[in-house]
Order: structure tokens, then C-alpha cells, then sequence
């Protein structure tokens, strides 16, 4: 069939080799899917534009999905991305429950990447043309109610956001970037320390020091637990998993998929805030939103389906507009261009086997990875049986090799692994929130550049609330998310008084 | 089979014969190089000249070449701090244009750093306006300029985008003084903001590239989306070397009737103001001039091949192999021409 003249076998196991590449950087703390495919880019160049199109987008899906298996077993996420599964996902391994949360990730994985992938072969221009509707204002607001899960996800809702307000202040400081619309200024960079923090802090050493350097500290403060041996530690055996477990959520699963795929149709806003939107929207509406963060499996749907569906989300803009949906979306470019293909509004229309190509390569990436995951769970659950003296240092040792790669080389990468390691260490001391300093880490620099760049476009604050019937309704959900949070924080302190 | 002494001086010796021939001038070169570049995307321009031309060069020299888009902050840093032939830079007139407009991060490249051979040009530098847009031509923008109508452009500020802007309000000052305060810089980041900026009326004129922006110039006047190129920056003799067949539906005749002198953005009311973008290789200043050499001379014997042009050329950039000596008069030359450019519509 002249249609599918392109699947080979050469085709069909490079993508299959990229998404178990893929899983395996994903996997590891402080290797994503970017690095995995700007390693493997310069080999497209001889391998030609669809055998290398499948290699980068199986690294792609696969890099996006692996981060789930640190993010559950070990509580540290793999990829930014991955950041919403470890509040749920730990929890259940904790409780022995790794294996069943390993199950319903890669289940959730596999149909956010499906549905996305149906949006984007049937509406890709259609929301390409949407998604010009989001200006600045628009995108100030989705940043906005993804931050409003900082309170949601609190212990101490004040203690919360006093934590998220702080992630939000770390992470303005540096330079005003240019490239992101920014006077190229250096703003609260202490006396003294410009040369290394010109650049501010970067995003992943700070999020592996905060979830695994920190959380090595605490298990070390509290020593070798004598007579423990991996008998003693279950790994699923009383907690079979069922696909019942998404029988009430359908929609959940569904909803977030969807969010996960527009918010990659959305250039600039960003991969991580996919997952936290799909977490919020998924509490907000629970039935049960005090059981979020606690190991609720209805977290790990939200999270990973929201993120695997930014796969399919964040290549129509790159294939409706030449713009990057993602930051590895953006890699994606350079091998389109490095084989003399342009991309644009035009590009489906002019490049149909490459865009066939692509969607044959998506779609078998992600049953690839479902395969590979499914399959390999009872191994990968196997983790967390490793005695801790073993398994610690290891994972140490990848965080740093993972710190010190991720901007190709820069020492003081590592030194942020380890002042946020100890940071995150004593936050948790005096009562300071790690998950909402992170979700301000990760959404301060886009929330400030969307609010200054309104600002400086419009020239009121009324903008805000006028500016389209897309913002009325950014604005209602943000009201819902509140509310929710202020409802959850006074039913805890009557279930506390009473 | 026994491997006496002279085997295996017998196969030493048939492979050091068998050797690239550059590798013997290579003597000085550290065997493992990191190239690092401007810019930290490895999508964009700067890392797929680097990658061709580090490919190209490690063949040539016997050596490894690892291209680090480390971002123009740390890829100075990094030169500064390595002298020993380790570290080289690429990168393109963004290394003197953030210095000549003040960026932070950038000092005068030609004082701090030892300057190499330029390697090719990337000719794509544009700016469009919107396709049902009442100027079509750069003439109907500096007319209404002129006529005290303030024209928004969308730039980023500090550099290769900044600098077409710069001329323009040159030209605008020059053909009708006073006039250049109409035109207003709208301060966006990427690509997509700049297209976003066109999209939410907050600009009249954006800049862009043929390769980013060529495919908008094809949609209809009634798409949100169509474009319409007004001025491409390049030298006329940079863009007669692109591909016949120019860029998507935009022949290379098409492209010259943007580009001076059939569009014509004036310098000084006499010459027109023209802007290549031209990647070139930075070393430390302290670094053996030897070294420098064994690279000048790999790069020559690269471009005298001619392969790497093939390249080049499929990724519509334009080979442009200069000499150390020459790349550097040249390269100075520019950054004097674009001082005077911004001091004079500074004062």
C-alpha cells in the first residue's frame, strides 16, 4: 500500500529502540526527553526525514512516560513534567502500592497519548487558529489557575502559599531574559554572586535536589533500620491492580488528556504546567479532593495522562505554525530543517508522507511504550525492594551526573542540586511545603513575563477581565479552584476541632 | 597469529599513513573539542551551522568535536576560562551587537577574544507585515512615518533583531528628520511572540526569517495568519548564492525584490543598509596561535572539498569561508558600520 510505503522494518525498530531509549531517560533523574532527543538529532541527518522523525518522536513519547517510574517508586520525578505524579504516586508505594500506581500510570500514559494524538490528526489546524486566540492575557490566566494548586496541595494553606510565593520569588532571579520578552536586566541577584547567577537557578537541578537529594538527607537522618530485609517490604502483592480503578474516572482521564493536549497547542506555556492543570482541574472536581496527595490513584490519572497528552498537543503548532509547542518539540524543528523541510500552515498539505509518517510513528511509540512498561513493571517495582544504603547512593550519583548534563556541562548546576537538596532538607524543618515551591519555581518566570507583557501591550489591568470570553471563563475556573482549596481548608480544621 | 615488534610497527605505521592528511598538521589540537555555541536551542540555526561545520572539521582533523549549545552567557564563560585549545566558540554578529547595544553578559568581542574564520551566512533576516496591511513596501512605512503615523515593530531588543530595526529609524531620520520617532519598538521574545505580536494587532511590522516565516507569505489575505514580506536584509550578492529555487514557493528572484537594492533601506542617503547574519569561530585570547592556524587551515581544506557547501546550502545557509585575517577586518568593519547606525539615532 503506496499510503504506508515508508513502515519498515528499519522505520517500525527505530521507533520502537527511540521509545525504549526514551523510557530509559525519562527514568532517570535529571535525563528528559529534551536531552534524549537532542542526543540522538545529529544521527537523522543519515537516516532521512521519516526513519528520523520515528526515532526522535519514540524518544520523545518514551522520555515523556519513564518519568513516572522515579516519580512513583522513588518520589523524585524524572522529568519536570512528572512532577504531580509523585504526590500521589509515592504515596502508594509507600503504602506498597508501587506496583498498582506503575500500572495505572502507564495505563493513563497510553490514553492521553491516544486521544492527543486523535485530536491531532483530526483538528490540528482547526485549534492551531484557536490557539492564536490565547495572547498574552489568556496565557497569564492559564498560568495563573495552574497556581492556584499551590494552595490546594498545602497541609497549611497560609504556609502553602507563603512556599509557593517563595518558588515564584526564586525563580525571578537572574536575568531578565530577552528571548523571553524580557529588558535583559539582573534583578535580586545578591552582592557577589552575579557570575554564577546570572542565568538564575535552572529548573531541573532544583527539582532532583528538592525531591531526591532532600529526601536522601531525611532518610539518612533517620539511619539504617536494623533487622529490615527486603522480605519485609511488599511491593504489590496485597494490592492487585484492576482496570476497575478507572471506572469512576472516565472523565477525569478524558478531561485530562484533553488539557494536556491544549495546553501543548499552546506555545510557551510549557510541559510541566500540562500535568499541574490536569491535577488541579482533577481535584477541584473530585468527589474526595482531601484524598489528593495521599495516594490517590485519581492524582496519577490526572498527572500522566495530562502529560503524555502534551505529546500529540504540542506538535500542532509545530506542524500548523513552524512554532514549537514544547521544548522538545522545538529539537524537532532541527531535524525538519536539517533535511531542507520547512515547516509552517503549510506543511501538512505539502508534506503529506512525512505527516503520515509522523502519525504512524506517535501511534506506534505509544503502543510501544505501553508494551515495554506494562511488561517490564514487576522489574521496575523491583526498585524499591534495593536496600537503601545501596540504592541511595546510586541515585545521588545520578542526580548529579543528571545536574551536571542537563545545560552540557555547567558545574554550578551541581551546586544547585545540593543547595536545594539541604534547602529543601531544613524547608521541611520549619514547616516549609516543598510541592508548592516547586509548582512557583516552575510557573514564576512564565507567570511574570505573560503579566509584565500584557501590561506593556495593554496598558490596564482591566484587560484582564475584558479582554475575551476565553478569560471569563480562565477566570471562573480559577474561582472554582479557589473556592475548592478555602472549602478543604476549613472542613480539615472542623474534622481537627472536632 | 603472533604479533611480533614489527608487526606492530608495520601497522602503526600503514595506519598513520592511512591517517586523514589533516591530521598530521593536528599535532597541537587536543584530541576531544568542545565547540560551544551562542545559543542554547539545539533546534535553531546557530547549533545546525555548528554541527555541520564541527562534523565536517573532525573528519578533517582526526578529532572529536562535541557542539555544547551552552547559551551565549555561558559559552564566553567557558571561553574565558579555557586556553588550552579545548574550548572554541561559534557564534554570529549577536557576539558584538549585544556588546555595541549594552546587553548584559557581552563585552567587546574583538578585545577579549581571538577571532577565527567565519564559516557561513544565514541570509534569512526579514520583516514582514500583515497581508492585508495598508504598507506594503518599506517606502509606504517610512512615508508614514513621515506622515506622524507611529508604526510598532516588533523586535528582540539587544541584537541580530534589534539591528534592521535600528536601520530603519536610520533611514527614517535620514530621508525625513524627525521622523524616526514614529517608529516604536514592540519589545517580544521568540519567533511565536513575534508572529503572536502581528496576530493580536499589537504591531505593525514584525521581524522574522524566510525560513520561520516564508509559508505565512503563501496563505490567503483573508487568513488571520498571512504575512507579507516588506524587506529582507541580506547583501544582494549573499542571496544570488541561495538555491535557484529559493525558499517554499518564494523563488530567489522573488526574494531579491525585497532585498536591497530593489528595496532600498538608505545607510547614509547614498548607500543602502544591508545585514548578513555570518557565523564565525571565537577563541581565548590567550590560545596558541598554532592552534588557530591547524583550525584555519582544516576549515580551508573543508571548504576546498566542497561537500560542506552541499550542506550548507540543503539547510538554506550560504557557505562563507573567510580566512582568520580577512574574517576579522571584515567582521570589524561591520561592527563599525552598525556603531555609527546606533549612535546615530541614539544622539
Amino acid at each position: 500500500m503506496d499510503l504506508l510505503s515508508f513502515v519498515t522494518p528499519l522505520f517500525l525498530t527505530l521507533i520502537v529502540s527511540g521509545t525504549v531509549i526514551g523510557i530509559v531517560f525519562g527514568s532517570i533523574p535529571g535525563l528528559t526527553a529534551t536531552m534524549a532527543v537532542a542526543v540522538c538529532l545529529p544521527l537523522t541527518y543519515s537516516l532521512g526525514l521519516n526513519n528520523g522523525l520515528g526515532l526522535l518522536l519514540g524518544l520523545y513519547v518514551g522520555g515523556i512516560s519513564g518519568g513516572l517510574v522515579p516519580a512513583i517508586l522513588l518520589g523524585i520525578p524524572g522529568t519536570p513534567s512528572s512532577i504531580t505524579t509523585t504526590f500521589d504516586g509515592y504515596p502508594m508505594a509507600k503504602r506498597g502500592e508501587g506496583e498498582r500506581a506503575l500500572r495505572i500510570g502507564i495505563v493513563s500514559s497510553v490514553v492521553g497519548g491516544l486521544i492527543s494524538l486523535a485530536v491531532l490528526v483530526l483538528f490540528a489546524p482547526l485549534l492551531a487558529d484557536f490557539a492564536i486566540d490565547f495572547s498574552y492575557v489568556e496565557k497569564f490566566l492559564i498560568i495563573l489557575f495552574a497556581l492556584t494548586v499551590m494552595a490546594a496541595l498545602s497541609k497549611d494553606m497560609l504556609l502553602g502559599i507563603f512556599s509557593g510565593v517563595l518558588g515564584i520569588f526564586i525563580s525571578l532571579i537572574g536575568t531578565y531574559d530577552v528571548s523571553n520578552g524580557g529588558n535583559g536586566k539582573e534583578r535580586l541577584i545578591p552582592p557577589g554572586t552575579e557570575y554564577w547567577l546570572q542565568d538564575g537557578f535552572s529548573l531541573l537541578p532544583v527539582l532532583i535536589g528538592l525531591f531526591g537529594l532532600a529526601a536522601i538527607l531525611e532518610e539518612a537522618e533517620l539511619g539504617v533500620p536494623k533487622g529490615q530485609s527486603m522480605k519485609d517490604i511488599k511491593v504489590g502483592a496485597h494490592s492487585r491492580f484492576s482496570f476497575s480503578v478507572f471506572g469512576g474516572q472516565i472523565v477525569n482521564l478524558v478531561r485530562s488528556s484533553l488539557i494536556g493536549t491544549f495546553v501543548g497547542i499552546l506555545p510557551g506555556v510549557g510541559g510541566s504546567a500540562a500535568s499541574i492543570l490536569s491535577y488541579t482541574n482533577a481535584k477541584t472536581f473530585s468527589r474526595h479532593p482531601e484524598r489528593f496527595g495521599k495516594g490517590e490513584p485519581a492524582g496519577i490519572i490526572a498527572s500522566e495522562s495530562g502529560n503524555n497528552g502534551l505529546t500529540g498537543g504540542a506538535l500542532v503548532p509545530l506542524l500548523s505554525l513552524g512554532i514549537p509547542g514544547d521544548s522538545t518539540t522545538a529539537l524537532l524543528i532541527g531535524a525538519f530543517t536539517l533535511q531542507g523541510v520547512q515547516v509552517g500552515p503549510l506543511f501538512i498539505s505539502g508534506n503529506t508522507e512525512t505527516w503520515n509518517a509522523m502519525i504512524v510513528a506517535m501511534l506506534i511509540a505509544n503502543v510501544a511504550m505501553f508494551v515495554v512498561m506494562y511488561l517490564a513493571i514487576r522489574w521496575l517495582a523491583l526498585a524499591v525492594t534495593i536496600p537503601k544504603h545501596i540504592l541511595f547512593p546510586i541515585i545521588l550519583m545520578m542526580c548529579v551526573i543528571g545536574a551536571y548534563t542537563i545545560n552540557y556541562g555547567i558545574m554550578f548546576d551541581v551546586w544547585t542540586l545540593l543547595i536545594f537538596g539541604i534547602g529543601g532538607w531544613l524547608m521541611g524543618k520549619v514547616g516549609l511545603e516543598v510541592a508548592p515551591f516547586i509548582i512557583g519555581f516552575i510557573l514564576g518566570p512564565s507567570a511574570e513575563v505573560y503579566f509584565v507583557k500584557t501590561l506593556e501591550s495593554f496598558g490596564t489591568l482591566t484587560i484582564f477581565f475584558t479582554k475575551s470570553w476565553i478569560a471569563v471563563v480562565l477566570w471562573l475556573l480559577i474561582a472554582g479552584s479557589v473556592a475548592t482549596s478555602v472549602w478543604m481548608s476549613r472542613r480539615h480544621r472542623r474534622l481537627d476541632e472536632g | 597469529m603472533n604479533f611480533t615488534r614489527r608487526t606492530l610497527l608495520a601497522t602503526a605505521g600503514a595506519a598513520l599513513a592511512t591517517r586523514p592528511l589533516g591530521a598530521l598538521a593536528a599535532g597541537k589540537l587536543p584530541r576531544n573539542v568542545r565547540l560551544v555555541i551562542g545559543s542554547k536551542s539545539t533546534g535553531g540555526d546557530t547549533y545546525q551551522n555548528s554541527a555541520i561545520v564541527a562534523d565536517a572539521l573532525a573528519k578533517e582533523l582526526d578529532i572529536n568535536i562535541k557542539v555544547d549549545a551552552v547559551g551565549a552567557t555561558q559559552a564566553f564563560k567557558a571561553l574565558e576560562r579555557d586556553s588550552r585549545g579545548t574550548t572554541m566558540m561559534i557564534f554570529h554578529d549577536q557576539s558584538y551587537l549585544g556588546w555595541l547595544y549594552g546587553r548584559t553578559g557581552y563585552v567587546d568581542p574583538f578585545k577579549t577574544y581571538a577571532i577565527g574564520p567565519t564559516v557561513a551566512i544565514n541570509p534569512g533576516n526579514a520583516y514582514l507585515v500583515a497581508k492585508n496591511s495598508p504598507y506594503k513596501t518599506m517606502g509606504d512605512v517610512f512615508k508614514a512615518a513621515a506622515d506622524g503615523k507611529r508604526i510598532r515593530v516588533a523586535i528582540q531588543p539587544g541584537g541580530v533583531s534589534e539591528i534592521g530595526f535600528s536601520a530603519m529609524k536610520n533611514a527614517a531620520k535620514v530621508m525625513h528628520p524627525g521622523s524616526e520617532k514614529n517608529l516604536v519598538a514592540v519589545n517580544t521574545g521568540s519567533q511565536s511572540d513575534k508572529n503572536q505580536a502581528l496576530w493580536d494587532d499589537l504591531a505593525d511590522v514584525i521581524n522574522g526569517s524566510i525560513q520561520a516565516n516564508e509559508q505565512f507569505t503563501q496563505l490567503d489575505a483573508s487568513d488571520k495568519k498571512a504575512m507579507r514580506f516588506i524587506w529582507i536584509t541580506a547583501r544582494q550578492k549573499t542571496l544570488e548564492q541561495a538555491p535557484e529555487k529559493g525558499m517554499g514557493k518564494t523563488t530567489r528572484d522573488d526574494l531579491l525584490k525585497y532585498a536591497s537594492p530593489e528595496t532600498s533601506v538608505t545607510l547614509d542617503g547614498k548607500k543602502d543598509f544591508t545585514f548578513d547574519k555570518e557565523f564565525f569561530f571565537m577563541f581565548n585570547k590567550k590560545m596558541d596561535p598554532a592552534i588557530i592556524e591547524t583550525v584555519n587551515q582544516g576549515l580551508a581544506a573543508v571548504f576546498k572539498k566542497g561537500e560542506i557547501q552541499k550542506r550548507q546550502k540543503a539547510a538554506f545557509f550560504i557557505p562563507n569561508y573567510l580566512p582568520t585575517d580577512q574574517a576579522l577586518a571584515h567582521l570589524k568593519d561591520k561592527a563599525d558600520t552598525y556603531a555609527k547606525v546606533i549612535k546615530d539615532i541614539r544622539s
